[in-house]
């Protein structure tokens, strides 16, 4: 029986984990005014509209596939939620907002699935399309609510209720802990990896590999949309570039949080925990004094560092791939140190 | 069409394929085909490539929405219009090119498309770990289910795929080329284990182009060409010489070395030559003129020496001898420019760039000496193309035609073609007519003599005996990466090279 | 290495598996999905054309056709380089923005010692990043777009962390010597008096990267490496080089563009260059290098630069907005790529 559970393999697994405790610590300890219950709510107010709109992201790369416009979806979702509240009431809007989320993943999954377009074009497109329909529907201002009530529910969903737990957040975290458990338990959630680790085998197993792309896409509309639709309740407002920043801290989120390119590999909860950590790291420097530009430089290092450590440990994995254990045997032990072995366990 | 010239009575027809049709746009796949196989017999189909084994079973397993004729399972008419529908008719298929998803576990891919349930959505990880385990049981393998699939090796992922296919019960078993990938202890009990499902009623089509392992397990052998059937017949009552002939429509011309010149001074020279892990303590010499070959199983450790020699892989220790002359290995490019030719055993993954033209591929390590001062001299990449093209016959014979759209023959004259136009001195040939038809398999040979009686020394990987038979001057038998044994001239006969890389007292081959 | 190729084979693509290519098939081309592959774009700027004469007479005259093509032309100079990273099969260059900001921040920076060093100074910086890119994609096969979008946090934080949020004049920090206006004037300079000399450059660096794709050693070995990686790897190409060394053009052409950037714009900050990248991207891909790699022409890209400033132009000239026309672009990009892929793909030469 084969099976390895040595520090590496233990470190590349809670990699994520690891990091957003290192980070945390780092901060508690030297970063002035950072351990408190008022900036832990920040914290976990300014993650919680990536950390939603990265389960799409997500999901779609572990579909092997690629969703540049969350962005402007999230935009998309902020923008509608805040135009429809006078028609529609909060609760219509906010279904109205997702649906248009849906809609755009909707028109990605197709184009991508039936009409076998690459994902980079298509969603490039639809990122300016919807960002176009955005400025058109807005004519380039910010939205805004004004009456009493609507602050009141604004109040309400940004006022902690639990420790530092307001409950836009709680219900990211609920909605990101849902989609985990679907993805990782449920055998439709396993059917987006096996989608993503080899479309020819899921299609053979007779998965509708079409309709799992098109509904990771769906999904990510949907949660794009809903996290900026809730971001633009809280703050009672609704500006048209909302989402332009978020598309890069989600992208490095997501491979800092285990997702691969290459499709069949990472976790929603992973994403949102790298999102987290991003944004602890954020807060922390801030706290030091420095500006958003030192937030930039350290999120590019560690997605930088991330990569290169990827992408070195693939190469030197590469050069053993393939070695004879029992060929192994016949070196002394002095060689055997140069030589480190291929085979680990991972998760399920 | 001949008859069914077999008797069956006794058991039941567990599949009946009556006048299947399959057309591909400007070809037809398969032609008109009728074809049986009984509950608890092994049918093997043999035939070329291209002779339409592969669409046959691809529509048994669903994979096509457009074949004519008529399918009935158990007696029953059905329409294989899906992979799903071919499953729920219990149709199991291991494919020959492993349909394994990389980055996902062992026990998920075994499982794939039943993982087992617990209030129906969820699925019940225990049980998922149990049930793989006690499948990958079945073929042998002692593995944690846990593990990527990314992680194991090729022959382990290969019974992977057969453990995936045989946990789903079928009642029929397709096995494409289950083989390919395994060792002899593997394939040992990969045909035990395919006895004991015979002997419980399934009827297992057994594709292969290996006709000593027909002979060893099936009862029964359909002959395809050119998408025809051309006869069925009891394995007992033939010969391989008849299913040849059946094969290739007419009778091969035996390959035999006609060469009479003597072999020059030695070309290349590798001593002590180790990669930890792959091969250790490699000695080997050619002489230019000669050609060696190298023998082994699958994953013995020839594909990774080449690839050392060629500075593709490192290399831990030992020392490499060009002419006489010290070199070191550092970079493909460097062993190519001291006149270094290796074809790779892959063409479609690691040989040719398929999207690009034939003159593309063939250029593509000649590019540096076609040009002057930098600029491509892109007439004499016309010309040397044309020249190459004629030589080995491909065919279309026009030197713009995308690879991906030439037969698989052709493919690899056109990888051939690459490294002729090399020129090289020492040409390193993996696995050369891997999966070619017949004539091209001659041409390749021809073209490999050729090569030697101009002077080129060639290194002749493959585990295709009957080709290093015939071709080799001397052949070294690589086993678990040693070099192990080195036999010339009439001493090179199959079975002891076969002896040999099995590292073992004389192993009797069926029917070989 | 015959047993490690396990989870690579499997990443075949399902048309390739399935059935038997015929020989006879390449025989009857689709000359119409031919056609399209090598001449589509043109045709498509040849609609625009049209479109352009019958919404407006004033379309075709002297000073709009210059309004077209300078309006596209830092455009172009990133397009022709990004399109190297295109047809060596790895996709994009999410740090294009970033380089053409911090190449042009740098320059002014350096104006103070000439207006030569400033040139040299910017292009220095792309000679820098490019080699960072080109090593890192090339040797160890990191991810290009995940890379790239990496150094693009790097290089913007870096820029913001010693600029903070300032923006730089040329006319200031080149006051002394002269200089600044002369940077400044780069951009507005005119050969001849009317035509602008950034068409010129971009004419320059078109023509000769064509060549160089088409008919260098270089080029015609990126052609394979973009095609195949592994094909080309064991035919003795050097990949990591090559790789590397598209990703270098990228960066200097970049480079380039952020320094004419800098002077139209007569400020040098790091928001420059916002939406290069896509821009470019969409320019590369609807020019007919698709993203599988080693296909595509230089010629193409010039195409698609002049089929988005016409595109820009005819639609300013029909009155349609800003906003609209963002929406209309998009839209335009994922129908050109879609045609285009699906006719190489009826043709089976793509997969994209």
């Amino acid at each position: 029986m084969r099976s390895q559970t040595d520090v590496v393999t233990f470190v590349n697994r809670y990699r994520i984990l690891l990091l957003l405790a290192l980070v945390f610590l780092f901060m508690a300890l030297f970063a002035p005014r950072f351990l408190n219950m008022f900036n832990m709510t920040i914290i976990m107010k300014s993650a919680s509209l990536n950390a939603m709109a990265a389960i799409g992201f997500t999901i779609v790369l572990i579909c092997g596939h690629l969703d540049l416009s969350v962005s402007s979806t999230i935009s998309l979702g902020a923008v509608l939620v805040i135009g429809f509240r006078p028609d529609l009431g909060w609760s219509g809007a906010i279904v109205a907002a997702v649906a248009a989320g849906g809609f755009v993943g909707l028109v990605n999954g197709l184009l991508v699935a039936k009409a076998r377009i690459h994902s980079f074009i298509v969603t490039i497109g639809t990122l300016t399309i919807v960002q176009g329909i955005i400025y058109v529907y807005t004519g380039g201002a910010a939205l805004n609510v004004t009456g009493a009530l609507d602050f009141a529910v604004a109040d309400f969903l940004e006022d902690p209720i639990l420790l530092f737990f307001p409950p836009r957040v709680i219900i990211t975290i609920l909605v990101i802990v849902g989609f985990e458990v679907f993805f990782l338990r449920t055998k439709p959630g396993r059917n987006f990896y096996m989608v993503g680790g080899n479309r020819e085998t899921a299609w053979l197993a007779g998965v509708k590999a079409d309709a799992y792309v098109i509904w990771a896409f769906i999904i990510s509309g949907c949660a794009a949309a809903l996290s900026g639709a809730l971001f633009a309740i809280g703050i009672s407002s609704a500006t048209t570039d909302l989402g332009v920043n978020s598309l890069m801290i989600i992208v490095a989120a997501t491979i800092i949080g285990g997702a691969s390119m290459n499709g069949g590999k990472g976790q929603v909860l992973y994403s949102g925990i790298a999102v987290l950590m991003l944004t602890v790291l954020f807060n922390g420097l801030n706290r030091f004094g420095v500006g958003s530009e030192f937030r930039i430089l350290a999120s590019g290092v560690i997605l930088a560092s991330v990569v290169l450590y990827e992408a070195y440990s693939n190469y030197k994995k590469e050069r053993i791939r393939g070695q004879r254990p029992e060929l192994l045997k016949e070196l002394d032990p002095q060689q055997l140190k140069n030589v480190t072995s291929s085979l680990k366990t991972r998760e399920l | 069409m001949s008859a069914d010239s077999s008797v069956q009575n006794d058991i039941g027809l567990a599949l009946e394929m009556t006048n299947i049709t399959k057309a591909f746009p400007g070809t037809i796949a398969v032609q008109d085909v009728t074809f049986r196989a009984y509950a608890g017999e092994v049918h093997a189909v043999i035939g070329e490539n291209g002779a339409g084994k592969s669409t046959l079973m691809k529509i048994l397993a669903g994979a096509f929405d457009d074949y004519e004729g008529q399918i009935s399972i158990n007696g029953r008419a059905v329409q294989l219009h899906s992979p799903a529908v071919a499953r729920e008719y219990g149709i199991g298929m291991v494919y020959q090119e492993l349909s394994l998803a990389g980055p996902l576990s062992i026990a998920e891919n075994v499982l794939v498309g039943r993982l087992p349930g617990r209030k129906g959505l969820f699925v019940d990880r225990s049980a998922l770990i149990e049930r793989a385990r006690s499948n990958l049981a079945r073929v042998g393998l002692e593995i944690d289910p846990r593990i990527a699939v990314e992680e194991i090796s090729q022959h382990e992922a290969q019974l992977v795929e057969i453990a995936k296919v045989l946990g789903r019960n079928p009642c029929i078993l397709v096995l494409d080329e289950p083989t390919s990938a395994l060792s002899k202890e593997e394939i040992d009990r990969l045909f035990d284990t395919i006895s004991r499902l015979r002997k419980n009623g399934l009827a297992i089509i057994y594709i292969s182009h290996h006709l000593p392992e027909i002979f060893r397990i099936a009862d029964r052998v359909t002959v395809l060409r050119d998408g025809r059937r051309i006869d069925t017949c009891q394995t007992s009552q033939t010969t391989t010489e008849q299913l040849v002939k059946m094969m290739v429509g007419k009778a091969v011309e035996e390959l035999f070395r006609q060469r009479d010149h003597e072999p020059g001074g030695e070309a290349l020279r590798i001593e002590g030559f180790t990669r930890f892990g792959f091969f250790h303590d490699i000695d080997l010499h050619v002489r230019s003129g000669e050609i060696l070959g190298l023998y082994g199983l699958s994953g013995a450790g020839r594909t990774e020496l080449a690839r050392s020699i060629m500075g593709i892989d490192p290399l831990d220790r030992g020392s490499l001898y060009f002419e006489g002359r010290a070199v070191v290995p550092r970079s493909m490019r460097q062993m190519v420019d001291e006149g270094l030719a290796y074809l790779t055993e892959d063409r479609k993954l690691s040989g040719l760039a398929l999207r690009l033209s034939v003159r593309d591929n063939v250029v593509a390590s000649t590019i540096p000496s076609l040009c002057r001062n930098g600029w491509y001299n892109g007439s004499a990449a016309r010309r040397i193309t044309q020249s190459l093209i004629e030589r080995l016959h491909i065919y279309p014979p026009k030197d713009s035609v995308t690879v991906a759209n030439l037969s698989g023959g052709n493919q690899q004259k056109t990888l051939l073609a690459k490294w002729l136009a090399v020129k090289p001195k020492i040409l390193i040939l993996d696995e050369p007519t891997r999966g070619v038809d017949i004539n091209a398999k001659v041409l390749i040979h021809r073209t490999i003599e050729q090569m030697a009686q101009q002077g080129t020394a060639v290194v002749l990987v493959s585990s295709d005996l009957p080709e290093v038979c015939s071709l080799a001057d001397r052949c070294a038998v690589i086993r678990m990466g040693h070099v192990i044994g080195e036999v010339s001239g009439s001493e090179i006969t199959e079975e002891r090279l076969l002896m040999l890389a099995n590292g073992e007292g004389i192993e009797k081959e069926a029917g070989e | 290495m015959s047993e490690d190729r396990g989870t690579e084979t499997l990443r075949e693509d399902p048309a390739e598996v399935a059935p038997n290519m015929n020989e006879d098939r390449t025989l009857r081309q689709n000359r119409f999905s031919v056609l399209i592959s090598v001449l589509g774009i043109y045709f498509l700027a040849g609609i625009l054309m049209i479109v352009g004469v019958m919404v407006s007479e004033r379309f075709l005259s002297a000073a709009n056709m210059l309004s077209v093509v300078g309006g596209v032309t830092i455009l172009g100079l990133v397009a022709v380089g990004a399109a190297f990273v295109t047809y060596s099969g790895h996709f994009a260059d999410l740090s294009i923005p970033t380089t053409m900001a911090f190449s042009g921040v740098m320059a002014v920076e350096a104006l103070q010692f000439g207006i030569v060093a400033a040139i040299i100074t910017g292009l220095l910086v792309g000679l820098v990043i490019g080699l960072i890119n080109g090593f890192v994609i090339g040797k160890f096969r990191a991810n290009p777009i995940v890379w790239t979008l990496a150094m693009a946090f790097v290089i913007r934080g870096l820029m913001r962390w010693i600029w903070s949020n300032r923006q730089i004049y040329p006319e200031v920090e080149g006051a002394a010597t002269g200089a600044g206006q002369h940077f400044v004037n780069l951009y507005r300079y005119h050969l001849l008096g009317v035509i602008p000399m950034t068409v010129v450059v971009l004419a320059a660096f078109a023509i000769v990267l064509h060549f160089v794709m088409k008919q260098s050693s270089f080029g015609r070995q990126l052609q394979i490496t973009g095609a195949s990686f592994e094909a080309a790897r064991l035919s003795g190409i050097n990949v990591s080089r090559n790789v590397g060394l598209a990703f270098l053009i990228c960066a200097m052409t970049a480079a380039v563009a952020g320094i004419f950037l800098t002077s139209l714009s007569r400020v040098g900050a790091y928001y420059m260059g916002e939406g290069y990248d896509f821009a470019a991207v969409t320019a590369v891909v609807i020019g007919g290098v698709t993203l599988a790699g080693g296909r595509g022409s230089i010629v193409g890209v010039i195409g698609g630069v002049l089929v988005i400033g016409l595109m820009r132009n005819v639609m300013t000239l029909m009155g349609i907005d800003t906003f609209a026309q963002t929406i209309v672009t998009g839209a335009v990009f994922i129908l050109a790529v879609g045609i285009q892929s699906n006719s190489l793909r009826r043709l089976g030469r793509d997969d994209a």
